[in-house]
């Protein structure tokens, strides 16, 4: 990535910590480290339960919770946040294709968004490390952290540079169908980010972290997961090409 | 202030028969024009289509009819445009949890200048902004970020500078800076387009105007003519006083007075010479022992001046 372009990943970084983001990143990299600690102090130390509530823990409040809710807060800010404050134009007035600055700005959001939960992921692993709980368990949820990353960052991007209500959209999306639809209604799986994630992390797991449920193949995790990556990425720099200053009349 | 080191190749903008429409709404409506090298103002009240205009040159917005070429170049969709134009706009906020000299200094990376720092410093200290580049611009005034905005577009010290209305919010004192700096960039031979809706803001400064009203180009011309055609116009006066039939008889013997009418509510008169029709008022009103209780002018808002512009 050469000059202009490490401006605009400069740029995007300080749009995605100013307004106190810097404090929601600290919760997100510490609540499962607290829930570490409190699972510590209440529980009795037996064989196999470590790693029964590492697992988990990443699955449902990392991969489940934490993963989009940083995306959706990230990944809508990185255009949400230039378009909100009427910053874009200062992008769009230079000599760059904008798609070079569209494709930085959502490289920037996932990178964010995968180094914030594989901070998340190693401090609870730290905390809680001992012979059941090989690298092999964070490595298989940071690996799920970057796929989902990349996926949800593409959706969320396009859903804030089109709309001023990127981020309500994106956290309802999160709840109904993540969490509720996905969880509830076996075919919507097949296209739910959060049951990609969690196929992964069994993938990546090399037979230490394994779900009963994981039901997603892995066949169907890459290529749906590719489409939507595409498709979504395909439509900011689509929108970003054709984005215009509209005076408000 | 430091000036730039080389002067810009000059450069011109043409537009022809440029219309712009959002919906059903006409904001910009068949306009022609070609700006060289100087400084133009484009002058009109607000609503009449002057930031649709900028915007277009700057290929922020395509127009729906017509063509918008800077140096015979597109200017919409036309990233390498940008080499040579400078915009400074006027309701965008700046980055405020930057500082002025981390806003400018990206603004010059992402032109790629060769040395970005020293490019950032000769704009800073252009626009009088150095000794409050490194507070934040969240702290500054509304006129400090006004110059900081400019700072941004001048860093890579382009032939076409765009303003939409620079002078908002800015204090005599900057706002006299300000017009120094442009008056410089205007004699260095780049194109030069500030929009206002205050005439006298672009006195001494742009001498062509174009006057824009309701997306069209209602006139064109030398400051001087547009100011002439602005002051000479025809002026209605509301007058109130203690025997309105016996003043409004006195006044109808001015030679300065084109017509008086009598209402239940008053004298209204109609003149083409302002100043003279006001001292003649109280020398009418003295002379026959009236007593005036109000004179107020009824046409003198902003969109009546371009009315009568457009009827012209």
């Amino acid at each position: 990535m050469n000059g202009p372009y490490m401006t605009v990943a400069w740029l995007t970084w300080r749009q995605l910590f100013a307004r106190r983001r810097a404090w929601l990143a600290a919760a997100t990299v510490v609540l499962p480290f607290i829930l570490t600690f409190f699972y510590r102090l209440a529980t009795e130390d037996r064989e196999g339960d470590r790693l029964i509530f590492m697992l988990g823990m990443n699955r449902e409040i990392v991969i489940g919770v934490l993963l989009p809710l940083t995306a959706v807060i990230f990944g809508t800010t990185a255009f949400g946040g230039e378009v909100d404050d009427g910053t874009m134009i200062y992008l769009l007035v230079r000599p760059l294709p904008r798609w070079g600055v569209a494709l930085t700005k959502y490289l920037v959001a996932v990178l964010v968004t995968a180094a914030i939960i594989t901070a998340a992921i190693m401090l609870a692993w730290l905390a809680l490390r001992n012979d059941e709980l090989p690298g092999a368990v964070p490595r298989s949820f940071i690996t799920a952290s970057v796929v989902g990353s990349l996926v949800y960052c593409a959706l969320f991007s396009y859903v804030g540079l089109v709309t001023r209500k990127g981020l309500v959209l994106g956290l309802l999306y999160i709840i109904f169908f993540e969490n509720i639809l996905a969880r509830g209604v076996p075919g919507v799986k097949w296209l739910s980010v959060r049951e990609f994630g969690v196929s992964v992390a069994q993938w990546a797991g090399g037979g230490v972290v394994k779900f009963t449920d994981a039901s997603v193949p892995m066949t169907t995790v890459w290529v749906a997961g590719s489409i939507i990556l595409v498709g979504a990425l395909a439509m900011t720099i689509r929108t970003m090409m054709r984005y215009e200053l509209v005076e408000r009349l | 202030m430091t000036a730039p080191a080389v002067s810009p190749q000059p450069s011109a903008i043409r537009l022809s028969n440029v219309s712009r429409w959002y919906g059903n709404i006409v904001a910009v409506n068949d306009v022609s024009f070609t700006l060289a090298p100087g400084v133009t103002g484009l002058l009109g009240p607000n609503g009449a289509g002057k930031t649709t205009i900028l915007h277009m040159m700057a290929g922020l917005l395509r127009p729906s009819a017509g063509t918008v070429l800077i140096d015979d170049a597109p200017a919409a969709g036309n990233p390498l445009v940008y080499r040579k134009v400078g915009l400074i706009p006027e309701r965008e906020s700046v980055h405020d949890y930057l500082s002025g000299w981390e806003f400018v200094r990206a603004c010059a990376r992402l032109h790629a200048l060769p040395d970005a720092d020293a490019a950032a410093h000769r704009a800073i200290d252009q626009v009088d902004m150095a000794a409050p580049q490194h507070r934040r611009i969240s702290t500054y005034s509304k006129g400090m970020k006004q110059r900081i905005k400019v700072a941004g577009a001048l860093v890579h010290d382009p032939a076409v500078l765009l303003l939409d209305e620079p002078f908002n919010g800015m204090d005599p004192r900057q706002r006299l800076h300000m017009l120094d700096v442009l008056r410089q960039l205007g004699q260095q031979g780049r194109v030069i387009v500030i929009s206002s809706h205050i005439l006298e803001e672009l006195n001494d400064l742009a001498t062509n105007i174009l006057v824009m009203v309701s997306g069209r180009l209602a006139a064109s011309g030398h400051f001087r003519e547009i100011r002439r055609l602005m002051t000479d116009r025809p002026h209605t006066f509301h007058i109130k006083s203690s025997d309105d039939r016996r003043l409004a008889a006195a006044l109808l013997a001015d030679q300065s007075v084109f017509s008086v009418e009598l209402g239940g509510d008053g004298i209204v008169i109609r003149t083409g010479e302002r100043g003279t029709l006001t001292r003649n008022i109280a020398r009418a009103a003295r002379d026959t022992k009236i007593r005036l209780t109000e004179i107020r002018p009824t046409d003198e808002s902003l969109e009546s001046v371009f009315a009568y512009l457009v009827a012209k």
